[in-house]
């Protein structure tokens, strides 16, 4: 019987700091001062995208143009994770089981992957209306959108 | 894309793959498999011009793994490149070297792909993605996965069942390689459908493993590969694309797959494959679940849209079907991530080398390979007997 090998753990607890960017730094101002999701539009193409990106990258053309969005939309895709993922705004696994959704605010031609209040398969489908609900109070970051409810008529 | 020169593998090795080889650390798996290709293609260390590594060290989080190259894989003194590219590393890995050759920068170019994920934080590698934006609304690659479904399903009436049948036949075909992580071969569509959603409607037993192992294959010039090796596979043709940055800028991702869609486009004509269900022998796809493989059936242009689960169901892509799709037992069976994407190019040449053994496909000539990363990032590879 061959004698075990040795494992050599390692852990860190490190923290970094990323440019956010002029349009997401504008983007986020206006979600937590103002409430607004705010997309860029494509001179060219009229494309709008969120999130937010200095260039469409379809058309290599320069984006300035600033247009609300949402905050309801419509659901474009839709799962209910019961694997408990690692969320790494907390290094935590998130707990389940959640709704995610592909949402497409309305005004955007992107979706937008966020998640859900509903975790009843049966109360899902492609097409539902939603509304982003927001945080209080917000800080500047994606974390002001909570999560998207589903609007039942 | 122009071919200056032909460019063949004359070698390939890989590592047993399981769930965890503790017993060796990563620099001795690399060697394993780098190991295993030289002695496949009969040549030593010193035949070696250059050296491609494919792997994600974030996953690892052990920077800079090609220093394993030195003495893992031949590397020491020679040109050393890392490909670094989520699912697709080790497609790209072997584009990377075949363009090396074929370019004429090189004669001999050995890829080797690795990854150990018992050793690292996979999920958490996965999100350590845009920190504005993904970071917050992040549910790994089967939570993603599991969203562009629900659109495929929706769109082609694709059912559960016939998902579970892929992943039936993927574990049947692992049961004849012995290198392959997960053996299941009595495994049922009922047993599929029986085990734990992980993301609706992804199963458990669906989904690709977690795996440890490692990857090599030896690349050379024609006139090397002419001397060296009784049957070379010529690498026929290759073409990568990728995508914009967020998964929600991708239409309906699975449904239209243009990634995957225009890569084949390009490498068919490249390789002059006009009918691929009907020219191509053997296919080496990277499906990491189960979903997947249906939707790329219709992107690579094995049916029509909407056809991939009559595919499935008809038995077309099994072992003794028209197109025996991944007789390796694929990525649901094996996924050491980086060297995931090697796998796919090594097993196609050792079809065509005739090494198959228990699951060699009889007279394999024309192969076909792809690879899958990242938001929908694609890779097509074909590899031929015949040199063109």
């Amino acid at each position: 019987m061959p004698q075990p090998l040795l494992r050599v753990r390692a852990s860190l607890d490190l923290t970094w700091h990323y440019a956010a960017g002029s349009h997401f730094t504008r983007f986020f101002e206006a979600l937590r001062d103002d409430g607004l999701i705010l997309a860029l539009r494509c001179p060219a193409c009229r494309r709008v995208y969120l999130p937010p990106r200095p260039v469409c990258g379809n058309c290599f053309r320069r984006m300035e143009e600033w247009v609300p969005v949402g905050p309801q939309g419509t659901l474009r895709a839709f799962t209910v994770v019961h694997f408990p993922f690692l969320d790494p705004t907390t290094g935590q696994p998130r707990p389940v089981p959640f709704g995610m959704g592909l949402i497409q605010l309305d005004g955007a031609d992107t979706t937008l992957n966020h998640y859900l209040d509903e975790t009843d398969l049966g109360r899902l489908e492609l097409g539902l209306r939603v509304e982003a609900v927001l945080r209080e109070p917000r800080q500047g970051d994606m974390g002001d959108i909570r999560l998207f409810r589903v609007l039942r008529p | 894309m122009k071919w200056r020169r032909r460019v063949a593998v004359i070698g390939t090795g890989q590592t047993e793959h399981t769930r965890k080889r503790d017993d060796v650390s990563q620099q001795e798996l690399v060697r394993e498999a780098a190991r295993r290709a030289l002695a496949d293609a009969e040549m030593t260390p010193g035949d070696i011009d250059a050296v491609v590594l494919a792997n994600m060290e974030l996953f690892e989080g052990r920077a800079l793994p090609e220093l394993w190259c030195a003495e893992g894989a031949a590397g020491a003194g020679k040109p050393v490149l890392k490909i670094a590219t989520g699912g697709t590393s080790g497609t790209s890995g072997a584009i990377a070297g075949a363009l090396q050759v074929a370019s004429g920068m090189f004669d001999t170019v050995l890829v080797v792909g690795f990854e150990k994920q018992s050793e690292g934080q996979t999920a958490a590698g996965m999100a350590l993605t845009d920190p504005m934006w993904d970071r917050h609304v992040a549910s790994a690659a089967i939570g993603n996965f599991a969203l562009s479904i629900s659109q495929y399903m929706a769109e082609r009436g694709v059912t559960q069942e016939q998902a579970a049948k892929v992943a039936v036949k993927a574990r049947r075909n692992a049961a004849r390689n012995p290198y392959a992580h997960l053996q299941q071969p009595g495994l049922t569509v009922e047993q599929v459908l029986a085990s734990s959603v992980l993301a609706w409607p992804i199963h458990m037993l669906e989904m690709c493993p977690t795996s440890d192992g490692a990857c090599a294959l030896v690349y050379a010039a024609e006139e090397v590969a002419r001397r060296r090796c009784p049957r070379p596979a010529w690498v026929r043709a290759a073409a990568t694309r990728h995508d914009h940055p967020y998964i929600g800028d991708l239409d309906r991702r699975l449904v239209t797959m243009r990634t995957l869609r225009d890569a084949a486009r390009e490498a068919y004509a490249q390789a002059g494959v006009t009918e691929p269900l009907e020219q191509f022998d053997v296919a080496e796809i990277y499906e990491p679940v189960s979903y997947a493989e249906l939707a790329w059936y219709e992107a690579l242009g094995f049916c029509k849209e909407g056809e991939a689960g009559r595919l499935i169901e008809d038995g077309v892509t099994a072992m003794d079907g028209q197109l025996p799709v991944n007789p390796s037992g694929g990525v649901l069976s094996t996924n050491p991530i980086g060297a995931s994407g090697v796998i796919r190019t090594a097993e196609a040449a050792l079809q065509l080398h005739g090494k198959g053994g228990q699951r060699q496909v009889p007279g394999a000539r024309l192969a076909l390979v792809t690879g899958y990363g990242v938001y929908a990032w694609s890779d097509v590879l074909i590899l031929s007997s015949d040199p063109g």
